[in-house]
């Protein structure tokens, strides 16, 4: 497993809002992570990066336990993270936006790759993220999260913001991230679109995982289905 | 009409010095985010630095590097004794705190080098007439060094990595944490540089008029309201807010006297935060 966590605890101020959660992930693997509204899915990507001020239990990235080490180190350790909202860095350009990163061993080369995979970031290279559409911010924001060439990548309902027409090409890109193997963490609204280019997947019910397993035996669980699937 | 243009002139003058204070202010507003009251103190450590450098080494530039380093120094001290501690509190406690720290540098400086005004031993030159209008070399001078600072920030802040780090952290502190930025290094380049912009203000204010404990407390009230008037958070509306606001107090003198043009950044002070809070470039949100 490239990405365990055990027994994760965790919330801001006093209230926890993770009550105890196990997931593991292996590598070229994506793991969907959906539930309802408040269940601690955003907070469990947070817990995983390193942005959730309390944390319990046990994050162990390729064996070694990450709880302690700040969110900085853990992006230099190989983890990749796209927010759910506020992206991108909106008054740096889009050059800008990957050369920011710390940790990248040859950064020249390696925005020129992100750059030809994203060719319409290509083209405005030299143009301010805030004047990018939601979609192509969302190419930004996972091409900046590839710029430390992470090993795991956690993914924040990156299809919110989108266009329903954009949607199934950012699953599409998603699914080809796995299949580089990097492991994906996905936490997504949309959970039978996502689910369905997932190996696994767990529910998430009041900080709890309330149920979990292969993604095809969760979209075929009617209980699934009924309570926290939806029609998505 | 001559007298006007030489007002003007003046404000120009002073407006670059409230324009570099602003700069100042508004970095750290921009990354720290909070209204760093010990600005106008670190100006007047600056302009005391470089006297005492000038002295001890009979070179104005190598007094100013020393006045530059001071100011550097001491905003990079007040980090990591008091701001720091501070992060997770609220900017009112910062703020508060950055008073305190304002009054300690000031009462320092006044223990040290008493509460009388010192001057620049600077040679007399006679001002240049262009159309009838007097010009100071000096001033074109303190012109100079102020807009050769203010190119260095900003090819501080556009072109270097330092620089691009401390605006992604404007942007997103918690953005620029996921993307391998560490905190700790980009909070000692801004109070560096903060601390050293200040100094620059100060020593230029020192120059121009003279050096005593409370020049900088004074200045403070302008730079807040050029750093509001341009939109707090973003460098070049502080710079030419700074610029503005400098011309608007010298070419109301007539009008007002020399005592009361210092509450007209007052006026524009209210004026902006009632009329258009986010100032002449800030966005909506305040902080770019």
């Amino acid at each position: 497993m490239i990405l365990s966590l055990e027994a994760v605890t965790g919330g801001y101020g006093e209230v926890d809002i993770l009550n105890g959660i196990d997931l593991a992930l292996e590598a070229g693997s994506i793991l969907t992570v959906a539930g309802t509204n408040g269940a601690g899915k955003s907070t469990l990507a947070k817990a995983v990066v390193g942005l959730l001020p309390r944390v319990g239990g046990r994050i162990r990235l390729d064996g070694r336990d990450i709880v302690g080490l700040p969110a900085e180190e853990r992006a230099r350790a190989g983890i990749g993270y796209v927010p759910q909202v506020a992206n991108v860095f909106p008054s740096l350009t889009i050059e800008e936006n990957l050369a920011v990163v710390e940790g990248v061993a040859d950064r020249r080369g390696r925005i020129g790759a992100l750059l030809a995979m994203f060719p319409a970031l290509a083209e405005r290279r030299r143009f301010r993220a805030q004047s990018l559409s939601g979609g192509e911010r969302q190419q930004l924001a996972f091409a900046r999260a590839l710029m430390t060439a992470p090993r795991v990548m956690v993914l924040d309902e990156p299809t919110a913001a989108l266009a329903p027409s954009r949607v199934a090409e950012s699953f599409e890109r998603i699914a080809t991230l796995a299949r580089t193997g990097i492991a994906v963490l996905l936490i997504e609204q949309r959970a039978r679109q996502a689910l369905a280019i997932s190996h696994r997947g767990a529910i998430l019910d009041g900080g709890k995982v309330a149920l979990a397993g292969p993604a095809a035996d969760l979209l075929a669980d009617e209980t699934a289905a009924r309570l926290f699937l939806g029609a998505g | 009409m001559t007298d006007l243009l030489e007002l003007a002139i003046a404000g120009l003058m002073s407006g670059l010095v409230i324009g570099l204070a602003a700069l100042a202010v508004t970095l750290v507003f921009g990354i720290a985010r909070f209204a760093n009251a010990a600005t106008g103190d670190t100006m007047t450590l600056g302009a005391y630095a470089t006297l005492g450098g000038t002295a001890a080494t009979g070179s104005l530039i190598a007094g100013g590097a020393i006045g530059i380093l001071a100011g550097a120094a001491a905003g990079v001290i007040a980090y990591a004794t008091v701001f720091r501690k501070l992060e997770r509190r609220s900017p009112v406690a910062a703020l508060l705190a950055s008073i305190g720290v304002g009054f300690v540098i000031r009462a320092g400086l006044g223990l040290v080098y008493g509460h009388g005004q010192q001057v620049f031993q600077l040679p007399l030159v006679r001002p240049w007439r262009v159309w009838g209008i007097r010009i100071q070399p000096t001033d074109l001078e303190i012109a100079a060094a102020a807009l050769a600072t203010l190119a260095a920030v900003f090819l501080i802040l556009h072109a270097t990595p330092i620089g691009r780090q401390m605006r992604a952290v404007a942007d997103d502190p918690d953005l620029a944490r996921v993307s391998g930025i560490a905190p700790r290094r980009v909070m000692i380049a801004l109070w560096a540089l903060a601390g050293g912009v200040a100094a620059v203000a100060g020593c230029l204010l020192g120059i121009k008029t003279v050096v005593a404990p409370e020049m900088g407390w004074d200045m403070l009230l302008p730079a807040f309201a050029a750093a509001i008037l341009g939109g707090i958070g973003h460098p070049v509306g502080a710079v030419v807010a700074g610029v503005l606001l400098g011309i608007a107090q010298e070419t109301a003198t007539p009008w007002v006297g020399f005592t009361y043009k210092i509450a007209l950044s007052f006026a524009v002070l209210l004026l902006v935060l009632l009329v258009r809070p986010r100032g002449l470039f800030g966005r909506i949100e305040g902080v770019r």
